[in-house]
């Protein structure tokens, strides 16, 4: 048995390192750097139905051990994303799982239809959570608007569905609840951070969108938190995701309750990194003789805590 | 055509030794790094991203363009060169670097300049845009060669260095260009403190109405790159610029370099990232904002 496989309801995969939507272009891009075929899957730029132009430069900046970014789901649309990078992402050897948004529920559906008799598909992740396109209803931040669109696309979806929440939330497990009762096979934790930088000199805000998404080392406290505490409350597979950095890092996820970890801002300063955490986490099973990595799951313990 | 496009090799992350670390002119420094694997691919116009290791802020690699390579006594190309002009958070942790550290990289990057093939190439820089002119020039003169380029030689080919900066202060010296007799430097300062008074845009149009350059390379501040894409366009004389767009991951992963291309579609042009359709752009197909 492979003691790196995990499984999140429908989605087997044969190891739990992901690399991040919109952190690793369309693969090709990043082919260079490492091995895809020995990721555990690879997620690919989030696609909508409809070619989208993306915001206005500037659309990154650098923080404190993060980035904000406001890219805005620059993508060719569904039908370009099919024709001219399906084929090879699916040719990699390695679960891809395509991320879509859509601006309303209808346009999810129809994308999942799309999507469904295609081969070669692990999975689709809804990106319900993008801070930057404006527009669209925010399906992220409504339990009762997260339910419906999860419950109509897993109708319609061959594919297992994993859900893609943002922290930016007062109760993230309200949401996570929610999509779980929908019927969603995992949900992803976590999308950016909203944030904004200003040149107060200049007065002016340094995005061309002015608010953008926090992402990177900065944002792994929020991710560990957002994780553990839906982990405690709602009984769904968990991919973490959120300043993944290092092999403790990616520890620090698996211990807090995800069952598969994503590389996201890393890819950008590190393009092997994701290669790597793989490598460190055989070893590691190696080493201790671990029969599952399942079983560092959700393995926190806490303390009693007494109320004064 | 004057030019044809280069052919590149694929990128590599590598991490590289420093050798040496020196000031050249006010606020700009020569870094040399050990780096075969890297060296004995870089062509003239690639950049690469470098990183300083442990720890996470900074937290991107920053972009860096080839300056020139060098050989071991044995002839062997073991490692390059990089210009930086200290301006914020990395190249100011740059300058601390000693000989013997290590920083992290990934390259090389971008298109490149296309290999220059015909007569008389005028290489216009602004300030630290000077680096990438200078293996571009040891290239097209045949003085060197670079990754797989071959550059067919031609004892005819001349090159034009129009090099502008602030003052005197901030100007580099150009050593490896000053000996070569088939290449001519001119130099213009702001202030007058050295060479030409003014932009150095000027003695570009004098130089353009002798209707002898065949092509145009620019790298430098954006303004004036547009003005030396105007003049370029008022001769008729085909130009290419080396975009300095702020970089996130240097590798096309990220979609944060964009740059509006010409294109035929219902907007007349798209984004393209910077950092794998150019860094170099022919100066008309795009659209400076
Ligand atoms: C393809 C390419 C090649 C380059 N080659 C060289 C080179 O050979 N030598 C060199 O010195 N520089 C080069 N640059 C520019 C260099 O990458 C930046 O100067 C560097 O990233 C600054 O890093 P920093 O951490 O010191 O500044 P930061 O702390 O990141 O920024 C300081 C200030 O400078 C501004 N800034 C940062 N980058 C740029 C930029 N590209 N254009 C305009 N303003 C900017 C920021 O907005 C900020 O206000 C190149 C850029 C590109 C895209
Ligand atoms: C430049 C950039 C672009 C992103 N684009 C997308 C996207 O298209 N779709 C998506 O679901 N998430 C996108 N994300 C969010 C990441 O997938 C990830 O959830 C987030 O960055 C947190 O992880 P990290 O800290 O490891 O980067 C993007 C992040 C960055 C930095
Ligand atoms: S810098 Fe990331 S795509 Fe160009």
């Amino acid at each position: 048995m492979n003691p790196l496989a995990v499984s999140l309801n429908r989605l087997q995969l044969k190891n739990p390192v992901l690399v991040a939507s919109g952190t690793f272009g369309y693969a090709r891009e990043m082919a260079p750097y490492l091995d895809l075929s020995g990721l555990g899957g690879i997620i690919p730029k989030t696609v909508t139905q409809q070619p989208r132009i993306g915001n206005a430069p500037q659309r990154t900046v650098e923080t404190s051990s993060g980035m904000l970014n406001s890219i805005g789901l620059d993508n060719d649309g569904l039908e370009t994303f099919i024709e001219k990078h399906l084929p090879y992402l699916t040719s990699l050897g390695t679960a891809v799982i395509v991320n879509i948004a859509g601006k309303t529920i209808e346009e999810f559906v129809q994308m999942t239809e799309r999507l469904a008799p295609l081969s070669g598909i692990a999975a689709l992740e809804l990106n319900i959570s993008c801070p930057n396109v404006t527009g669209g209803v925010d399906y992220g931040t409504n339990p009762e608007m997260a339910f419906e669109l999860t419950q109509k696309v897993m109708a319609v979806s061959p594919h297992p569905i994993i859900i893609k929440l943002t922290p930016n939330v007062t109760d993230v497990t309200a949401i996570a609840k929610a999509v779980a009762d929908g019927g969603a096979d995992a949900v992803s934790l976590i999308n950016t951070v909203q944030g904004m930088a200003i040149d107060w000199k200049r007065r002016k805000p340094i995005l061309g969108n002015v608010i953008g998404g926090l992402s990177g080392p900065a944002i792994k406290p929020v991710a560990l938190r957002c994780v553990h505490q839906v982990a405690q409350k709602v009984n769904i597979p968990i991919i973490g995701i959120g300043g993944i950095t290092t092999f403790d890092d990616m520890m620090e996820f698996f211990v807090a309750g995800a069952s598969a970890i994503q590389v996201g801002t890393t890819n950008f300063f590190k393009p092997g990194q994701s290669q790597n955490l793989l490598q460190e986490l055989k070893a590691y099973v190696e080493h201790t003789n671990l029969p599952s990595i399942t079983s560092l799951i959700k393995t926190l313990e806490l303390p009693t805590v007494k109320k004064c | 055509m004057p030019t044809t496009p280069r052919q590149v090799t694929a990128p590599v992350e590598a991490r590289a030794i420093v050798v040496s670390n020196v000031e050249i002119a006010a606020h700009t420094y020569r870094l040399r790094l050990a780096c075969p694997e890297l060296a004995t691919r870089f062509q003239p116009g690639q950049f690469l991203m470098l990183r300083l290791p442990g720890r996470t802020d900074p937290l991107l690699g920053r972009p860096y363009a080839l300056y020139d390579t060098y050989a071991d006594a044995q002839g062997n190309t073991v490692g390059f060169d990089i210009g930086y002009h200290v301006i914020g958070k990395q190249t100011g942790l740059l300058t601390e670097l000693i000989p013997g550290q290590v920083v992290d990289l990934w390259g090389p990057l971008g298109n490149g300049f296309p290999q220059f093939t015909g007569k008389h190439l005028a290489c216009v820089a602004g300030g630290i845009g000077y680096t990438p002119m200078i293996a571009m020039t040891l290239e097209a003169l045949g003085v060197k060669t670079y990754g797989q380029s071959t550059t067919p030689a031609s004892p005819e080919r001349r090159v034009s260095m129009l090099y502008g900066a602030r003052s005197k202060s901030h100007l580099a010296q150009l050593h490896e260009l000053e000996s070569l007799p088939n290449a001519t430097i001119t130099v213009a300062t702001d202030d007058g403190s050295a060479g030409h008074k003014g932009f150095i845009t000027e003695p570009l149009d004098t130089l353009l109405a002798k209707g002898e350059v065949d092509a145009v390379y620019c790298c430098g501040p954006e303004l004036m790159m547009k003005r030396v894409a105007q003049i370029a366009a008022s001769h008729n004389v085909p130009c290419w610029l080396s975009l300095e767009t702020p970089m996130a991951c240097g590798i096309g992963a990220c979609f944060s370099c964009v740059v509006k291309v010409k294109e035929d579609s219902e907007d007349g042009w798209d984004y393209k990232r910077s950092c794998i359709e150019g860094p170099i752009f022919e100066a008309e197909k795009l659209l400076l904002s």
